[in-house]
């Protein structure tokens, strides 16, 4: 939204001058074209992250899908029912440099729960289930996410301190039986999966933002 | 402790010591100068002065050496091999003492010698599809650069390094998707290291991904010029965000048509090609890469094979004329055609419409005749070069028609292709000039136009029954068959030029795309009969098909066994006659046929010539028959000019008896005188006989057979009874007796004493005619009492015929009575014998002329010949 208020700005701005920069303006077109998103460094990170997004949460999904299937009987079942002490998928802060705070926190919060999964799992399925390699891929890449994240969240905020991960030990659930290890794990990779559509959505709202200035440049030179 | 003490005390028991001292095997690089220096210590024996170095045993040239001071030398040696050497510090012999402790003066270090290692170049690396996800296993290539030698290996390592984890290189076994990721190989070794160039790139930059899975091509109907693809991303675009290339060609060619990048999006899963041909066979590829401006393209997808829908035929069917021409009949023609090239499907008919071309104005309507054709669409082989007979018609060479074809598929019928026979006395000028060449395994034509302005011209090629042609602008003037020719086939290609659709003279030559040597040898074998110098040879032409080029000429061998002779005619000989062959020879012989590939030798065949020539033998037999008949004739002229001359010699004159004067002798008038005279007529007769011998003879002599020994006996017995004694003979008598019948013996025993010779006019019981010669008869005047012949005139005419014979023919008698009567050899020497005897005797009467006859007597006679005769014994009877 804002980069739109500002296009008509500038639009109304350089108006009257359009004219006269007609010439300047087909030399700018072959110009422009050159100068992809991807010359800017936070679009570049914030295209990555959304990309590493958008993979963790479709292999999440596949993820689930899996779960599902290795659980048996009422897999559907186990994931309806709530569960205590897992990480909510709701990204907290209005700023941005306070929800992407937010997300690399819940990131790192679902970390001891992927190794929770990945205990209790390892008990119930065989070595060779493609559960636990997913699992394993899963909690990989959202490792790499969240360096994504605090990359990104650097290069966007400077000045900011890096967030760091949380702190406290992690509170997990206590030992339970297989019934409530099921369902423990399938709500954690439901949570997890909505969290990552969170992430994806907010960032998505901070491409505009982020990948902009170039285009504002482009849209400069147009109107 | 112990190691630095025994160092320690090593360093002390030398006396000289080289720095740098450590490492003591320094690695040297190849190229640079090395310089050490050697040191005196804990010794005044010997300076600087007397030290000198060596490199692997050759001593190092004093101008490297630089004195530093009075107990250290120093030297500078270039490192240029790559063998390690030791480089020894030595002294001179100055004194005893270090002789005697020479080990105490030399030190040395062992110098190993390497390369720096050269910067890595063309860094590629490449991460492929592994199922659903990215091989983390990336692969990596380089050049290495730069040499190194064995005792300076170089080590290379390669570095991966993420953008976001930092990490040096990946080891979670996830490939880095979407992350930065920092590659670059490091070389090192003992003399240095260095980096190649640093590929930092987009991890997605690095992968290859499987191709395009699930590729179909669907075929609308509607759209008969279109195909639509579908294919499946071979891999979730969350991992790589591909863009597709796609290309297609008809089926069987290998011309790839590919559809521009930028029309094909990135992401796109389906595509549709336009613009292509209906009812043909297309084969559609699909490959990928990252959307990312560089990265690997992904291998292509298997071929999606899919036949476009049927439009109708968009051009016309190539239409074409065979026509044989008789001269007993009208022109036969077969009208042929091929499919149109743009088909747009499969062709179900031909209509045909065929006019009288001088009615094509009034009236273009004519019978329309339908021909299916049933084509399968399994053949692989294009409709197009397919030959389709529509129809035959006779032809007046007055006449001309036009026949208008069109060809028809499922949809509609295509444009109506046309085409003039014309009278023929009225053909359309031919191009001139034709000329058919080999070029790169084609056949070229070249040709010059008539002056009259050509529509197109159509080349044909025939081979046997196989027929194919092609059609050429009107303003071109060469060109190559474009249809498949086969090599060593004889073609006659033929171009006409087409004037509007008329078709004109064509201009034709034969050729070969390649020529070959023929497959068989020319047959020869004799025409005719051979001759006693020649024979004429005949062959048949190789069969076409045979042939496999244009023969340049027959070789002719014919050999006798000892020498080959060889003749080369013409190829268009096939006969051919030897000459000058010997008489009575066998001759094998052979023919071979040449093209410019080479020659084919036929099979071998064998004659005789004669030994005699036609009429020869007739020629003799009349030229001998001729000198005989010429001899005759010579003869026979001699014989008649000369007859007398060989009457006198062959049958010498003999006095006639008759007209002896003892013709006229009479019992009355005892001739005394005659008696010998006749007496020796008879022993005259008898060398005759000897002269004829063998030479003469007659029937008559044989008939008179049996008369020769009467003769005989007579003259033996006129012999003895006349007084020649001389003529007789003991032994002939004997042997007369003996061969004798009873006759003889009545005769010798009767005639013992007298002789009598009768004349005819003593005995007129005698004839001429029966007597043809006159038989002389003498009588003797002897007292002995007569025979019984005289007595009875029977006896005496058979005594005196057999005389009357002798005298009358005796050569030939006598001749014949040793052929016939002497059968034996004995006999016949008996009767030499008896000449040898009598011949003396012939002198005999000429003595007896001296002796009076009537003095012959008893004792007159020699003892033996009287001796001869046997008395009579009684068998007379008183005259």
């Amino acid at each position: 939204m804002n980069g739109h208020v500002k296009s008509m700005h500038f639009q109304q701005f350089m108006e009257p001058a359009a004219t006269l920069l007609s010439l300047l303006l087909v030399m700018a077109v072959d110009s422009t074209r050159t100068v992809s998103a991807s010359r800017n460094p936070g679009c570049n990170s914030l295209q990555q992250t959304l990309k590493l997004t958008r993979l963790v949460e479709k292999e999440s999904v596949d993820l689930i899908k899996t779960y599902k299937v290795s659980q048996g009987e009422m897999s559907e079942l186990f994931c309806k029912v709530s569960v205590n002490d897992v990480p909510d998928s709701n990204i907290s802060g209005l700023e941005p440099s306070e929800w992407i705070v937010s997300i690399f926190t819940h990131l790192q919060a679902f970390f001891p729960h992927f190794k929770r999964v990945y205990e209790q799992q390892t008990d119930l399925q065989s070595p060779t289930s493609p559960l636990l390699a997913e699992l394993t891929t899963v909690s990989t890449r959202s490792r790499s996410l969240a360096a994504f994240i605090s990359s990104f969240y650097q290069g966007l905020f400077p000045n900011l301190p890096v967030p760091e991960p949380a702190g406290g030990p992690t509170t997990l659930p206590p030992p339970k039986n297989v019934f409530q290890q099921k369902v423990y794990g399938c709500v954690v990779l439901k949570t997890y999966k909505e969290f990552l559509s969170n992430v994806s959505q907010k960032l998505r709202t901070l491409k505009p933002k982020v990948c902009r200035r170039r285009m504002q440049i482009n849209t400069l030179f147009f109107f | 402790l112990l190691f630095g003490l025994l160092l320690r005390l090593c360093v002390i028991c030398y006396h000289l010591v080289i720095s740098p001292d450590s490492p003591q095997s320094p690695v040297l690089e190849i190229g640079t100068d090395f310089a050490a220096t050697c040191m005196i210590t804990n010794t005044d024996e010997v300076t600087a002065d007397d030290l000198y170095w060596t490199l692997s045993g050759t001593v190092v040239p004093k101008e490297q050496y630089t004195r530093i001071n009075k107990t250290a030398l120093s030297v500078t040696v270039p490192i240029t091999s790559e063998k390690r050497e030791w480089l020894l510090c030595r002294c001179k012999n100055v004194s005893a003492y270090v002789v005697l402790n020479k080990g105490r003066f030399m030190h040395g270090i062992f110098l190993t010698k390497g390369y720096r290692p050269g910067k890595p170049e063309n860094l590629s690396c490449i991460a492929v599809q592994e199922e659903r996800y990215i091989s983390p296993n990336i692969t990596c290539v380089w050049e290495a650069a730069g040499r190194q030698t064995g005792f300076v290996p170089t080590t290379y390592t390669l570095n991966v390094r993420s953008n976001i984890v930092h990490s040096p290189i990946v080891s979670v076994g996830l490939f880095p998707n979407h992350e930065t990721l920092d590659i670059w190989v490091e070389a090192h070794n003992t003399l240095g290291k260095v980096e190649s160039e640093h590929l930092k790139e987009e991890a997605n930059w690095f992968v290859k991904t499987n191709p395009p899975s699930d590729v179909r091509v669907i075929s609308e109907r509607t759209f008969p010029t279109s195909l639509l693809i579908n294919w499946a991303h071979p891999i979730d675009e969350v991992y790589v965000k591909l863009t597709y290339e796609i290309r297609f060609c008809p089926s069987g060619s290998q011309n790839w048509t590919y559809v521009p990048l930028v029309d094909t999006a990135k992401g796109i899963q389906s595509f549709r090609l336009q613009n292509l041909q209906p009812d043909t066979v297309y084969v559609t590829q699909v490959r990928c890469k990252n959307a990312i401006e560089r990265g690997y393209w992904s291998n292509w997808s298997t071929n999606a094979t899919e036949r476009t829908p049927e439009d109708r035929p968009r051009s016309k069917p190539d239409l074409w004329k065979i026509i044989t021409e008789d001269e007993s009949t009208a022109r036969q023609v077969w009208f042929i055609c091929k499919d149109p090239v743009l088909s747009n499907g499969r062709i179900i008919r031909f209509d045909i419409k065929i006019q009288d071309h001088k009615d094509r104005v009034k009236n273009r309507s004519g019978e329309l005749e339908s021909i299916p054709v049933n084509r399968s669409k399994a053949d692989p082989s294009p409709s197009q070069q397919k030959i389709t007979i529509l129809k035959q018609i006779s032809l007046d060479d007055k006449k001309s028609v036009e026949v208008y074809v069109t060809a028809v598929n499922s949809v509609g019928k295509s444009p109506e292709a046309s085409l003039v026979i014309t009278e023929k006395v009225n053909e359309l000028p031919t191009v001139k000039d034709l000329k058919v060449q080999r070029n790169g395994g084609q056949l070229c034509l070249e040709w010059k136009p008539p002056a009259r302005p050509v529509s197109e011209y159509v080349v044909e090629w025939v081979s046997g029954s196989r027929i194919d042609w092609q059609r050429e602008k009107g303003s071109t003037k060469n060109t190559v068959i474009k249809g498949s020719l086969e090599k060593f086939v004889s073609y006659t290609v033929s171009v006409y030029p087409l004037y509007s659709g008329v078709t004109g003279k064509p201009a034709s030559k034969e050729a070969f795309l390649e020529e070959g040597v023929p497959l068989i040898g020319p047959a020869v074998k004799l025409k005719g009969k051979p001759g006693c110098n020649e024979a004429e040879l005949v062959w048949n032409e190789i069969p076409q098909h045979s042939r496999r080029g244009f023969i340049t000429n027959y070789t002719i061998f014919y050999t006798s066994g000892t020498k080959t002779h060889n003749i080369t005619v013409p190829a268009n000989t096939t006969s051919y006659t030897l000459k000058s062959l010997s008489r009575s020879t066998k001759y094998d012989t052979w023919v071979i046929a040449s093209t410019i590939r080479g020659s084919k030798r036929g099979f071998n065949h064998s004659f005789t010539t004669l030994k005699y020539g036609t009429g020869e033998i007739e020629g003799i037999v009349v030229g001998v028959c001729l000198s005989f008949l010429f001899v005759v004739l010579l003869t026979m002229l001699l014989c008649i000019y000369k007859k007398d001359v060989i009457k006198d010699n062959f049958w010498p004159r003999i006095p006639n008896p008759g007209e002896s004067t003892i013709g006229n002798w009479s019992p009355d008038y005892p001739l005394k005188t005659e008696t010998p005279k006749e007496n020796c007529l008879s022993g005259i007769s008898v060398l005759d006989v000897d002269v004829c011998d063998g030479k003469c003879g007659s029937e008559d002599d044989k008939a008179s057979l049996p008369l020769k020994k009467d003769k005989y006996l007579s003259e033996e017995h006129s012999s003895g009874i006349g007084g020649s004694s001389c003529m007789s003979s003991p032994r002939q008598s004997v042997s007369d007796s003996d061969e004798g019948g009873d006759m003889a013996d009545t005769t010798a025993s009767t005639v013992q004493y007298s002789s009598v010779v009768a004349s005819s006019n003593g005995y007129k019981g005698q004839t001429p005619n029966f007597q043809p010669q006159q038989a002389i008869f003498s009588r003797s005047e002897s007292t002995q009492p007569l025979l019984d012949s005289e007595e009875n005139p029977d006896m005496l005419l058979q005594e005196g015929s057999r005389q009357s014979q002798h005298f009358s023919r005796q050569p030939s008698f006598t001749h014949t009575a040793g052929n016939e009567d002497s059968a034996d050899p004995a006999d016949f020497n008996q009767l030499e014998m008896e000449q040898q005897v009598l011949e003396p005797l012939d002198f005999c009467p000429l003595e007896e002329e001296t002796t009076p006859t009537d003095g012959q007597s008893a004792d007159g006679l020699p003892a033996a010949l009287v001796s001869s005769y046997m008395p009579q014994l009684g068998g007379y009877r008183p005259q």
